[in-house]
């Protein structure tokens, strides 16, 4: 594995070889973007819930969300205090462009691969 | 409200255990979005549901990203992955040169035991008598007497006789003297001149111990553990006596089962068993295998071993000892009779210190073993500084090889601290190494030191003090031998180093070489201190002594023996046995005479206090000769072997002699200023007689002592002293054999024991023969240290010539050519070394043989053979390493460019 060629502040200079994401992470990551700059631990976990009905457990996003920081997706900042945090700060999370540019990327894959299917298969147009 | 509020916080455990393991710079996040998570559940799903979920939430957290502390922030002086950096160099530098790091640990881990076996000797004897508990309020007593003879001072407390009932200086103490809590009288019972191990009976048991009598107050301030009895009145009475757990061992079933037992005492007293104390520890001066109390002491109902009595005093909680010794003093003055031109003061000093300090000079108590424990810590300072020598030496040599490390390290940014704490870190991984292999070897040289001086010394490894001295002395050594090369490499110029043109100044190759010849110096001084001693000891073990200590055994008169006749009957069967020649009778053991009168030291040895106990035809008024007055048989003179240079030998023939007749040594004339002394009247106390002849000076005492006047008498109905037998060359074994069954005829109620005198002689030589073992293993160390660096250089000049030495052998330079082109400069520097130890080494020497009244002289072979030693030992080393480089194919060192 190449992880080790990536710097831990998202800089993604350095790459030489497309790291491959999770399908989990994957959701993580566009949840985030969905979010647009004001995801963090709770919100991503309640809009994965809502929007795909999986059960996750915070530990789970945090997790994710700490792997998808280390190769460079997303970035993060804390926010401001929350008197329902007890006054403890968000970290706020925001994609990357390198991020942005694996989704694309993925989307891209996936478009042509359904693109190659025998038309049978394909849902209708409607 | 609160009680609502409480209600609806998540479980505090869960919290807690949350921010236990989460790492600082997460839990802020994790915590909110716990907390916040919580909230929420809450209100969608009630109390219960959103504390589960929050438990199992934080268990959920347990996992690596959570878990991992941020790496530690970068030092700027000190980074961490530097170091490690420097670890695996350092690890790989020590690899590479196996040979210059062996010597580097070899030397250190010597250098580091051998301070460890010092420090730990030290330490021991600075124990002693420092663990009674009332230890800093003990003070003993000590006399010093001014006379026209000089200043003496001993430990003594002066008696005076008043109608046959004796008075002990002091005894009131605590009445007069509000500071004095209590006084202590001491006197052992085994010591010189007239002490010997006593016999003790019960039933038909019987056994000699050493033991010393002491009042009421002696367990009061001493804290040896009474065991059995009770310890405040153990000594109260006069049939009182206190035994050890051996003692009681030999003669009881156990402790509890002795008290209240009656023991008899040289089968002419009986003592009741009030105590049973714990066998002594090594570390007290005081021995004793029993304590008899004190008043059955001053009746007279004991033997006195010596004339001295020890006196320690337990003053009160910050009491000023000046004001104290004072009133000692002014009560004293009271007390003692007025003595012509004599002053005799009273001092204090603290009990814990008699034993390193119980020498005295001018009255005072000063030195003692603490000059050993001196010179010992000494040496172990001077051994661990050789090794680091060596270790310096060593690293400044080689730094050639390593200028271009450090050259490509500054040019890549390194500062200068860094190349300085890397070489400190190789110094110290290097000393931390040597003190693993040094504890290893601690342990197993541990038993042969003790052998050596006579201690039971064990390592005590789970000391926490004992580590933190152990790091410390270790960091010390690391830093010491590292400072050189540190801040030598350290300061290279890059530029210079790279081009390749590093060369030593004079003063690093100047450095260098003083360094090794200060090594040797040391190794030269103990080289030379080792031999004097050894030969002074020697000197003292074959000296003539003016009579034949060889096959001469010796046992205290006692029991039976006492009275005349069986004495006599006794001596009559004793020269029947076979292998014995002669037997008789002394009044003291003849190698270790003590008893000496009339010398100003403030004992009265007559009831008069102006009078003097010797007298002599043409004595004057305040004429004063320190005379050793001693009874014997009519055959002591033929028995020891003693030369008569005038006169006649005592005789049965003539019938005053028992009488009448008195023999002096030379040296007696001499002081006593007589001019044809045979035929002058003599007296020793009231008995008045004639000089019948004159012995020639023999040594009744070991060698320290100057010889002193000797006057003789004949007493064969002398109650005491000790019976002397000389037997037959070889056939010693067989005579003792039957001796011992004639003396159990005699003697039924005591055990037959002897002595040799040549082996009694030789052990008043014990600190001496210590000295010498001692002196010898260092002097050992030293030189194979110094020996060490000395092949650690000479490998490096050999490596660093490898091309010279190629072409000088094309050229045609022969082997022993080489040889001595390699050894030119060690020669020079132990030609050096010597010059400067000899001088050194000659003046220490003098000093310690003062010490001797009789004594070798400082010959020149003594310093010729140490300086021979050590060159030639230096020699052998790098001989080694010479001969393999000038015997190298040239064509291998030559081919390499």
């Amino acid at each position: 594995v190449a992880s080790h060629l990536i710097s831990k502040n998202g800089n993604n200079s350095f790459l030489m070889k497309r790291v491959s994401l999770g399908e989990f992470e994957e959701v993580v990551l566009l949840i985030v973007a969905m979010l647009d700059g004001s995801a963090y631990g709770v919100n991503i976990t309640h809009e994965i819930i809502q929007q795909t009905n999986r059960s996750v457990r915070l530990n789970q996003v945090h997790a994710s969300l700490h792997r998808l920081e280390e190769k460079g997706m997303i970035v993060s900042k804390m926010g401001d205090p929350k008197p329902e945090r007890g006054g403890r700060r968000k970290r706020i999370f925001t994609i990357t462009a390198y991020g942005q540019q694996t989704l694309y990327d993925i989307q891209a894959v996936r478009t042509n691969l359904w693109n190659l299917l025998p038309s049978s298969m394909k849902p209708s147009a409607t | 409200m609160k009680i609502s509020f409480t209600k609806t916080t998540p479980p505090r455990w869960a919290t807690r255990l949350l921010r236990w393991y989460c790492a600082p710079h997460r839990i802020e996040e994790v915590e909110g979005d716990l907390r916040e998570e919580f909230e929420y559940q809450l209100q969608q799903a009630g109390l219960r549901k959103a504390q589960l979920d929050y438990i199992r939430s934080v268990f959920g957290f347990i996992r690596p990203f959570a878990l991992k502390r941020k790496s530690t922030k970068h030092n700027p002086l000190l980074p961490m992955n530097l170091f490690k950096h420097y670890f695996t160099v350092a690890i790989r530098q020590v690899w590479r040169h196996k040979a210059f790091s062996a010597i580097n640990v070899i030397g250190l881990t010597l250098g580091i035991t051998c301070c460890m076996m010092i420090y730990l000797w030290v330490t021991d004897e600075y124990s002693v008598d420092n663990f009674h508990t009332k230890s800093d309020r003990l003070y003993n007593i000590y006399m010093t007497t001014v006379s026209k003879t000089g200043v003496q001072g001993m430990y003594n407390i002066p008696r005076t006789y008043d109608e046959n009932k004796l008075y002990v200086l002091f005894e009131d103490a605590k009445d007069i003297i509000p500071e004095v809590e209590g006084i202590a009288f001491y006197h052992a019972g085994y010591a010189m001149p007239w002490g010997k191990p006593e016999t003790f009976k019960v039933g038909d048991k019987v056994h000699k111990l050493e033991g010393s009598r002491a009042n009421q107050d002696f367990f009061d301030m001493f804290s040896f553990p009474v065991i059995a009895g009770d310890p405040a009145t153990a000594l109260k009475d006069i049939s009182s006596i206190a035994i050890s757990r051996k003692m009681s061992d030999l003669f009881f079933e156990n402790p509890q089962t002795a008290i209240g037992q009656s023991i008899r005492y040289e089968n002419k007293l009986d003592f009741q068993i009030t105590a049973v104390f714990e066998d002594l520890t090594p570390h007290t001066s005081l021995k004793f295998d029993f304590l008899a109390n004190w008043a059955a002491h001053v009746a007279f109902k004991m033997d006195w071993a010596s004339n001295t009595v020890n006196g320690t005093l337990l003053l009160a909680p910050g009491a000023d000892i000046a004001t104290v010794t004072e009133k000692l003093n002014r009560h004293a003055s009271s007390k003692l009779p007025k003595l012509d031109g004599v002053t005799t003061t009273f001092g204090l000093q603290p009990y814990r210190d008699q034993y390193l300090q119980a020498n005295f000079t001018n009255g005072k108590p000063s030195g003692g073993r603490i000059e050993y424990v001196r010179i010992f810590s000494g040496v172990a300072v001077f051994i661990l500084v050789i090794a680091c020598v060596n270790f310096m030496n060593l690293a400044t040599a080689r730094s050639i090889k390593r200028a271009k490390e450090v050259g490509v390290r500054k040019v890549v940014g390194s500062t200068r601290w860094y190349l300085i704490a890397q070489f400190f870190g190789e110094a110290l991984l290097l000393s931390f190494f040597g003190l693993i292999l040094s504890l290893i070897l601690l342990q197993l040289l541990l038993p042969l030191f003790n052998n050596y001086t006579g201690k039971q010394i064990v390592a005590p490894l789970g000391d926490l003090t004992l580590w933190t001295k152990l790091i410390g002395l270790t960091l010390i050594t690391g830093i010491v031998a590292g400072s050189y090369p540190a801040l030598f490499l350290s300061s290279l110029k890059p530029v210079k180093v790279l081009k390749g043109v590093v060369s030593f100044t004079p003063s690093a190759i100047w450095m260098r070489k003083g360094m090794a010849i200060f090594q040797f110096g040391l190794s030269i001084l103990l080289l030379v201190a080792t031999m004097v001693m050894s030969e002074q000891t020697r000197f003292m073990q074959h000296v003539n002594l003016g009579y034949n200590k060889e096959n001469l055994v010796y046992f205290s008169m006692e029991g039976e023996l006492v009275t005349y006749d069986k004495y006599l009957a006794f001596k009559e069967a004793a020269l029947k046995r076979p292998g014995v020649l002669m037997v008789d009778r002394s009044s003291e053991a003849p190698h270790s005479m003590g008893f000496l009168v009339d010398e100003d030291d403030g004992i009265a040895e007559t009831n008069k206090a102006d009078d003097s106990a010797i007298k002599w035809e043409g004595k004057q008024k305040g004429d004063k000769v320190g005379f050793k007055p001693t009874s014997v048989g009519f055959d002591f003179v033929g028995l020891m072997n003693l030369e008569i240079i005038e006169g006649r030998n005592f005789s049965r023939d003539h019938a005053t002699d028992s009488a009448d007749a008195f023999l002096v040594n030379e040296q007696a004339v001499k002081e006593m200023g007589m001019k044809d002394p045979i035929g002058k009247w003599v007296s020793a106390w009231q008995k008045r007689g004639h000089i019948i002849g004159v012995l020639k000076n023999y040594n009744t005492n070991s060698l320290h002592e100057r010889i002193r006047p000797l006057i003789v008498d004949v007493k064969e109905y002398e109650n005491f002293g000790v019976i002397m037998i000389r037997t037959e060359p070889g056939k010693t074994k067989q005579a003792l054999a039957s001796l011992e069954k004639l003396y159990k005829e005699f003697n039924p109620n005591y055990p037959f024991v002897f002595r040799f005198v040549n082996e009694d002689y030789n052990k008043m030589y014990k600190s001496e023969q210590m000295m010498t073992k001692l002196s010898n293993t260092f002097a050992a160390l030293a030189i194979t240290i110094s020996c060490l660096g000395l092949l650690g250089l000479i490998m490096f000049s050999a490596e660093q010539r490898t091309r010279e030495i190629g072409i000088r052998k094309a050229l045609g330079a022969t082997v022993s050519n080489i040889v001595r082109l390699l050894s030119k400069d060690s020669i020079t520097i132990i030609l050096v070394s010597f010059c400067i130890a000899a001088p050194v080494a000659a003046y220490l020497m003098g000093e310690w043989l003062n010490g001797f009244a009789y004594k070798i002289g400082l010959s020149w072979w003594i310093f010729a053979s140490a300086g021979l030693a050590a060159l030639s030992v230096a020699l052998l080393t790098i001989s080694f390493q010479a001969i393999q480089s000038a015997r190298a194919n040239p064509v291998d060192s030559l081919r390499s460019e």
